[in-house]
């Protein structure tokens, strides 16, 4: 029965970011999430369990306000969930984290798969997932649509590259980074959350960790994209439809 | 003071918006065109336990409490006032009465199937000629060996024609005046009792409404619920905690309007920019946000209060009052922004102009509110 971690990123919710006059952008009324495909880690690791039972361990580090996000990770299917809380955990870089969740995994959770979302939310470096493979000395196994335990233990998965699916099976241990399509996360029930409080939590205060470095990424500036609206209306006459064709080979979209 | 929400009620606020958004949103056009009961979205209210959010948990509840099931019905009315009320009336009465009143046997029997969403729940007291007038309803019930026999009419009974539970409202002692009316439950099936057809209405056309007649309706005196003669203080309080709800649909409607009026006033341009430039349109969105803001904090303190089991009659009627009065308010002014667009069908504040004017109505009227709240400040 495999002992599995989900890693999941507490970030802004975008859809609450707004957007100022000069393209600035404004995070005063934002509210957070557990990152998109983070939710389907979480979601595979619950799905998982249900198939072959063991445990699910939620883990994240983050600024001490993640811990409703904990609450959120909990409310998911998973058993446990370890928080690495700290004020100067909120701009973690990839490396960092991954320095973060490979310390406290070792240190601390008995693991045989350790899913996370292909990229987050608000960066999507996609870095996390094989930095932690490489900090824990196991292979990762990224891009994946599909995840099944065989009889052996091993693990298939089906990994969407570009020119089409790649099937691969490794032993366990082993870091999985999953895509949306490989499940669709739950919306908790009531109960859930309420159950979610109840449920063990180990807190980890950056003074437990090894210092993990200062960061060597640096955010200089965020502004809001542009987009282009143009509305022109052509009649559906023959010379509407000729202007029409004009139009569109002035832009280059025809030749 | 503190005006923050737990972890928790945050986090089953935002899971019903998400409830809300896949499975009510994309239908609530359909449902209100073809005044149909979604059983299929009650079904998956009742595996995410939002049929019984503050019944405990030994009754088939949640186990959460008043507030959080207020947040719901707020979320949910968001996108369909209708399904929004069938839940409140389901919760915020039917369970309630029975929780409040109900013997263990009762709970056992029909509590436990309500809130787990198994059973859906009505409340039967309006009659023909007895709206705001309780006391001049006619439905007798007289005691018979170990049963009553229930005989009269009905009227305006939502989830009528959906409805598994009833509670039912009769006099078994008339000359006894406000110590003569009691209340019954009685089960979905039982001869002699039949619901007529659904009502065509203006708004909330998802929820069905109809006629109940009872015909020689025999009730085994187990099912009286509390004491004989004490169904006038149970529907009382009854409203209490329904007048919150209503109070949160009120909201849940308010606040659709407003997010339509700035989506739309943004979008559509006049005279060369966005009608949300215009003092005119941005006034009427400000008086909206303005009195949603009161109306939320008037219904969650209602809700609070009752968590605190302190008395919440007059603040549950005053929350109703402005909530439902906000709500026909600023629908009126939300398809005014509109112009031709929200007149017509499809438009979002079309449904949400006709669904808020109910509002003002069910649950006690604006003046049976006003009556309550002057009763109250004036004793």
């Amino acid at each position: 029965m495999p002992n599995i971690v989900a890693c999941f990123k507490w970030v802004i919710d975008e859809a609450y970011i707004r957007k100022g006059p000069s393209g600035t952008l404004d995070f005063s009324a934002v509210d957070y999430k557990i990152s998109d495909y983070d939710r389907n880690a979480i979601e595979e690791a619950a799905r998982l369990k249900g198939f072959h039972g063991g445990s699910v361990t939620v883990l994240t580090a983050g600024a001490p306000a993640a811990s409703k996000g904990v609450k959120d990770a909990l409310s998911r299917g998973a058993d446990q969930a370890f928080f690495a809380g700290d004020p100067t955990f909120n701009q973690l870089e990839s490396s960092q984290t991954a320095a973060i969740l490979g310390e406290i995994i070792r240190s601390r959770i008995p693991y045989d798969l350790i899913i996370c979302g292909e990229g987050s939310s608000d960066q999507y470096a996609q870095q996390v997932g094989p930095r932690l493979a490489e900090n824990l000395g196991i292979p990762c196994i990224s891009y994946v649509q599909k995840l099944t335990i065989g009889a052996d233990g091993r693990i298939i998965a089906e990994r969407r590259v570009e020119d089409g699916v790649e099937v691969v099976e490794a032993p366990l241990p082993v870091v999985v980074t999953v895509l949306p399509e490989i499940n669709t996360p739950r919306i908790p029930g009531v109960k859930d959350t309420l159950m979610a409080s109840k449920k063990p939590v180990v807190t980890i205060k950056k003074e437990e960790l090894p210092p993990v470095g200062a960061a060597r990424l640096q955010t200089l500036g965020m502004t809001a994209t542009r987009m282009e609206r143009n509305c022109e209306k052509f009649a559906a006459m023959p010379e509407g439809i000729a202007r029409f064709v004009e139009a569109l080979q002035k832009r280059g979209v025809i030749n | 003071m503190d005006f923050k929400l737990t972890e928790e009620q945050e986090l089953i606020r935002k899971n019903m918006r998400e409830f809300a958004d896949k499975y009510v949103e994309p239908i609530a056009v359909e449902i209100d065109e073809n005044s149909r009961h979604p059983a299929e979205v009650f079904k998956k209210l009742a595996e995410g336990d939002w049929m019984g959010i503050p019944i405990p948990t030994e009754y088939g509840g949640a186990g959460s409490d008043y507030l959080t099931h207020i947040l719901a019905i707020e979320e949910l009315s968001r996108s369909c006032a209708s399904t929004g009320f069938t839940v409140s009336i389901h919760v915020g009465i039917a369970c309630m009465l029975v929780l409040l009143n109900g013997t263990e046997e009762q709970k056992q029997q029909y509590l436990l199937p309500m809130a787990k969403g198994e059973k859906l729940g009505a409340f039967v007291l309006t009659e023909p000629g007895a709206g705001t007038d309780v006391m001049a309803a006619t439905t007798t019930a007289v005691l018979d060996g170990d049963a009553y026999i229930l005989n009269g009419t009905k009227t305006f009974t939502s989830n009528g024609p959906t409805g598994d539970v009833y509670m039912v409202f009769a006099w078994t002692d008339k000359a006894a005046g406000r110590k003569g009316l009691s209340c019954f439950i009685i089960p979905r099936g039982t001869a002699g009792m039949s619901a007529g057809t659904h009502f065509k209405k203006m708004g909330l056309r998802s929820s069905q409404t109809s006629e109940m007649v009872f015909k020689d309706c025999r009730v085994p005196k187990a099912n009286l619920l509390g004491k004989e003669g004490a169904g006038l203080v149970m529907a009382m309080a009854g409203f209490d905690h329904g007048r919150v709800g209503i109070a949160a649909q009120s909201i849940g409607i308010v606040q659709a309007a407003l997010d339509e009026s700035i989506r739309y006033s943004k979008e559509r341009i006049q005279f060369g920019s966005p009608i949300s430039k215009n003092q005119a349109i941005s006034w009427m969105i400000a008086d909206m946000a303005t009195e949603l803001s009161a109306a939320r904090f008037l219904t969650y303190h209602a809700a609070w209060l009752k968590d605190q089991k302190q008395n919440f009659s007059k603040e549950a009627a005053m929350a109703k009052l402005y909530a439902s009065e906000a709500a026909m308010r600023h629908t009126i002014k939300a398809v005014q922004i509109h112009g031709g667009y929200g007149y017509c069908k499809g438009a979002k504040v079309e449904r949400l102009f006709r669904d808020a004017k109910i509002t003002e109505i069910y649950e006690g009227t604006s003046e049976a509110q006003r009556m309550v709240i002057s009763g109250n400040v004036l004793r």
